[in-house]
Order: structure tokens, then C-alpha cells, then sequence
């Protein structure tokens, strides 16, 4: 499919992408009084619904019965805590791709303080919508996400993605 | 490090693997595509920890009792398959590894009635000191605990989807 029947934003090439913002809701807070670990992926898949605007796969794609994008694998490192009503951004880094799948990560800061609250490292799946199973990106996401791979392959790769989780043995 | 804790322990259970957590998929849990979003995986998953933390003697009267709470400081999940709404959940836990103030665990989710892996969770989790807010020793009867179930996991083999790094595949 070389464009979709819908209308595709203009392609935001700056590296990372940095379009995302948020707020800590109150329901995202639990009895540590801070953001509950699953909400942190609540915000990062809204983060991974701006990615996928900015290919064309995002809502419109999945309303209009052309696929989806699911995610096979994600990765979280929280690294600092978030309180109720704090502002968040969230930057993304595409750091690589093939014909089915994007590698990306995430990274969610304290929008005043600037703190690094969280990563998020995902691996997502272009979906066919009528099969339920693995597709070739369509034309129109290929073509974008290859520039938008170009634009991004010049940052250094963040220390969080390719983790191995485990405990380092203290000699 | 806290000595006693002020209230009764529940009896530890020492099964290996653990298979002790039960849910169901929420009906706000399911996203457009019609599934579990992945978000939510990860939440119950956070309650498979719960349940695991419950059996170390650290539930809700730790936090209440203004004694310590749990962090999760990295958490990784494989997606293996999609769970609808109201969908049984049954877990199985796996202590990986243990030091002075972590755990390291690997939990299995499965759908309970039709048996299938649904998608697997490594996560480090760490005793946190109510007052200071900063990382402290497990209490003396939780490392204890922590030891025997330990000597029941330690020879359990590794599941073949603990310690992965992400990354596509070149063919």
C-alpha cells in the first residue's frame, strides 16, 4: 500500500523524536504514593502512539482495518520516581528495523526538572489487520520509517537499551 | 536492617516453581486491537510480585505499618500471545537470584484454562526503607525466608526465556 486513506502528519525529523508530553494522572499512583510501575507503560505506549502517528500506523491504521502494531518484547528500566500531576516528556530513538518489526526506546524525563524518570526499549510488530498475524510494513510506514532510521542513525546508543537483566555479584 | 516485623508472617510456601497467583483480565485492561494492552500485562504481572512479596512477609501492613516498600528497578516482558478481557490468569514464579536488598524474579503467565504461555516477566525488585526512602537490607525473617526459598529454586533450570537482550536478528 503506497498511501493510506487518510491523512499522514508531517514528518518530524529531529533526532530523537521529542513530541511527546504528559501528566502523571492521579490513577496512576499507588500506595508507595508514586507512579505504579505498569502506568510508566501506560505512558510509554501513548509515547509508542505518537512513533506510530508519525508512521501512518497509529490509530487511523487500526480504524481502518489496514493492521496494527503489536509489541513482542519490551524492556523498563525506572530510574527515578514520578509524583501525581508531574509533567512528563518523552523522547523516541529509533535504533533499528526490518520489513516486519521496529526497535525503539524511549525515554521519559521530568518535563521542568529534567531528570531521567524511566527507559523503555521495545520491540513492535507491523500486524495485518484480517489475518491477526505478522506483515511487511505498508509502502507508505516503510518509506517514512526509513527516514526517519536515517535521521536517527547518527545518536549514540543510550546505556539502557540491550540490557541483561540480573544482580552484579559485589567481589 | 529491621530485626522482627510487628505482625505475623504467613506460612511460607516453598513450592518450585511458586504457583500461587490468580487473576483475570480487567475489562479496562483491553485496548483498541481488542486485547490486553501491554501495559496491563505488565500490572499483573507487578501483582504476580505482590503475591510473591506477600509469601516473604512483606504485604500492605509492611507499607502501613510505615516499616519499607518494594521498588521494581528493571523489569522485562516477552509478549507471547494475546489474552481478551475477562480471561483466567495463572502465574508461576521463579526465584532467580537473591542479594542483601534484591530479588531477582521470573514469572510465567498463562492462560488457566486453556493452558497457553501468554507472556513471561524478569524483574528486580528492591527493599526500600520507609523513612529514607533510599534501598536497605531485607528484614532479618524476609532474608531468612528469602534463603529457604532459595535452597527450594536454586535448581530449578534457568527458563529459556530469562536474560535476554533485545535486538532483531539478522537473517
Amino acid at each position: 500500500m503506497t498511501s493510506p486513506p487518510y491523512p499522514l502528519n508531517e514528518l518530524d525529523l529531529s533526532a530523537p523524536l521529542d513530541r511527546h508530553r504528559a501528566t502523571v494522572l492521579p490513577e496512576w499512583i499507588d500506595w508507595n504514593g508514586h507512579m505504579n510501575v505498569g502506568f510508566y507503560v501506560v505512558a510509554f505506549d501513548k509515547a509508542t502512539d505518537t512513533l506510530c502517528e508519525q508512521l501512518g500506523v497509529s490509530w487511523d491504521y487500526t480504524r481502518e482495518k489496514i493492521g496494527m502494531t503489536f509489541v513482542l518484547e519490551a524492556h523498563v528500566t525506572y530510574d527515578r520516581e514520578v509524583k501525581e500531576g508531574d509533567p512528563l516528556r518523552i523522547t523516541s530513538q529509533i535504533l533499528d528495523h526490518d520489513a516486519k518489526r521496529l526497535h525503539c526506546i524511549h525515554a521519559m524525563y521530568h518535563a521542568t526538572e529534567g531528570y531521567l524518570a524511566a527507559t523503555n526499549e521495545l520491540m513492535l510488530m507491523n500486524i495485518d489487520y484480517a489475518t491477526r498475524r505478522s506483515a511487511p510494513w505498508p509502502g507508505f510506514a516503510m518509506e517514512r520509517l526509513e527516514k526517519l532510521a536515517e535521521a536517527h542513525r547518527s545518536l549514540p546508543r543510550p546505556p539502557q537499551a540491550g540490557r541483561l537483566i540480573g544482580i552484579k555479584k559485589k567481589q | 536492617m529491621l530485626d522482627s516485623l510487628p505482625y505475623e508472617l504467613p506460612e511460607l510456601v516453598t513450592h518450585a516453581p511458586l504457583d500461587l497467583h490468580r487473576s483475570a483480565v480487567l475489562p479496562e485492561w483491553v485496548d483498541w486491537n481488542g486485547h490486553m494492552n501491554v501495559a496491563f500485562y505488565v500490572t499483573a504481572f507487578d501483582q504476580a510480585s505482590g503475591t510473591f512479596m506477600r509469601n516473604m512477609g512483606l504485604g500492605r501492613r509492611y507499607v502501613d505499618g510505615k516499616l519499607g516498600m518494594t521498588f521494581v528497578l528493571e523489569t522485562h516482558v516477552t509478549y507471547d500471545r494475546e489474552m481478551k478481557g475477562g480471561a483466567p490468569m495463572r502465574f508461576t514464579t521463579q526465584l532467580l537470584d537473591r542479594d542483601a536488598k534484591k530479588v531477582h524474579l521470573y514469572h510465567e503467565m498463562f492462560h488457566a484454562t486453556e493452558g497457553y504461555l501468554a507472556a513471561t516477566n524478569e524483574v528486580i525488585v528492591m527493599n526500600i526503607d520507609y523513612a529514607s526512602r533510599r534501598s536497605a537490607p531485607w528484614p532479618a525473617p524476609v532474608a531468612e525466608r528469602l534463603e529457604t526459598l532459595w535452597l527450594a529454586h536454586m535448581t530449578l533450570s534457568r527458563p529459556a526465556k530469562a536474560g535476554r537482550v533485545m535486538g532483531l536478528q539478522k537473517r
